[in-house]
């Protein structure tokens, strides 16, 4: 309004449509205020004010902020589009890893059967200590790989408790079985025992486990792991 | 809201709307002062258009006390600025703009003024030269406008106006001079 005011001020006192007093007021004021000094040097240079083009650029302010408010506005529903996109994106995905990792969890059972199994796939040994201090000189765990690689297959499953004693060479002698044990085990456990790895210490009492095959993979099928391990329980 | 109230408004919300309210209102000024120093009409109201897009950034950064003359002094920097990209060289009254520079200490000159007040500028008007001795007096004390002044005294219409100017400012020196002598 006031600007509006100033504007036909110019106006008339440029094309001289002032009286004295009025233009002198101006001039006063104009004295005070370099800006409207600037103007007035401006319009004058300019021959006048052009009421079209200030509405003119009036207008292209106007646009100007619009242009953003609206913008906004488009951001606004590109962001709530982006929200939904991406919802739906991570429901996609959650789908798409449940459907993998069920898919994914009936391998990792077979996978984990194995694993389970293989304690009781294997031949292990367990030195029953009141019977003696032998161990083998390369350590339980070597002696224990030894067994499982040389073990028959024919071999069928079953306990054997043997004592021995270490001849001077590091080998075991004497190897008798506790109680009644199946003869093709016993014979296996010499077998094992006499051709494998040396011995230290005097005499020694195991306890010796042989897988039972057949029957245990079967049993090993029933188990289930939970859903939740996914495979990962795998070591 | 008055204008301090949008200005700090603008400065927390980054309304550009507020924005726009702010500065409409100065925009008819800002084409004169822009076509004063470009002189050219598209030129002036692109500029208009193009200080409105930089006081988006500035005005949220610095404190602004004054809005009007900051706004001037902030276009006129802008077309001085558009000049020199132009390489184009402009004369600029240095007059001109030592009287605008000095503008920020004169509001604080309405004091009370004694007798001796008006001795004092007496004297001081004894100082300047004839020219502006001349039209500072049509002006100041006979209220005449700058037309009136320059048809009684035969000066060209710019050459009053900067006669004015100068001896305003130079009345100014004078008279605070005289106050911190005595």
């Amino acid at each position: 309004m006031e600007n509006n005011y100033q504007l036909s001020r110019i106006h008339n006192y440029i094309h001289g449509l002032m009286s004295k007093e009025e233009m002198f007021q101006l001039e006063r004021e104009a004295l005070d205020d370099p800006f409207l000094q600037d103007a007035i040097d401006g319009y004058r240079l300019q021959n006048g004010v052009d009421a079209r083009q200030l509405s003119l650029l009036q207008q292209r302010l106007n646009r100007r902020v619009e242009d953003t408010i609206a913008t906004r506005h488009a951001q606004y529903f590109t962001w709530q589009r982006l929200a939904i996109g991406a919802t739906a994106g991570v429901l996609f995905v959650t789908l798409l890893a449940l459907l993998y990792f069920n898919h994914f969890n009936g391998k990792a059972e077979r996978t984990t059967d194995v694993e389970l199994s293989e304690p009781e796939n294997r031949i292990s040994v367990e030195p029953l200590l009141d019977g003696g201090d032998a161990t083998p000189r390369e350590g339980w765990k070597t002696f224990e790989q030894y067994l499982n690689k040389q073990l028959m297959a024919s071999v069928r499953g079953g306990e054997i408790i043997v004592n021995f004693t270490i001849d001077k060479n590091g080998v075991p002698a004497n190897i008798h079985a506790e109680g009644q044990p199946e003869s093709s085990l016993f014979d296996e456990a010499v077998r094992l025992l006499q051709t494998g790895p040396k011995w230290q210490g005097t005499k020694g009492r195991l306890k010796i486990v042989f897988p039972v095959k057949d029957e245990k993979n079967q049993a090993q099928a029933n188990v289930i792991k939970p859903p939740h391990c996914f495979g990962i329980a795998k070591k | 809201m008055n204008e301090k109230e949008l200005l700090q408004h603008y400065k927390t919300s980054g309304d550009l709307s507020t924005l726009g309210k702010l500065y409409s209102p100065y925009m008819s000024l800002l084409y004169g002062v822009c076509f004063k120093y470009l002189q050219d009409p598209d030129r002036s109201q692109d500029a208009v258009m193009q200080i409105f897009e930089e006081l988006i950034q500035k005005l949220r950064q610095y404190e602004v006390d004054n809005f009007k003359s900051w706004l001037h002094v902030y276009s006129k920097n802008y077309c001085l600025m558009q000049l020199r990209k132009d390489k184009r060289t402009m004369q600029v009254d240095i007059e001109d703009n030592l009287f605008e520079s000095e503008q920020k200490l004169n509001d604080t000159s309405e004091a009370k003024w004694e007798e001796r007040d008006f001795e004092k500028l007496e004297g001081c008007m004894q100082t300047l030269n004839r020219e502006q001795q001349e039209c500072v007096r049509l002006f100041y004390l006979e209220q005449k406008c700058y037309k009136d002044i320059a048809d009684l005294t035969g000066y060209d219409l710019n050459k009053v106006k900067s006669a004015i100017q100068n001896g305003k400012r130079n009345l100014k020196i004078c008279m605070e001079r005289k106050e911190n002598g005595k």
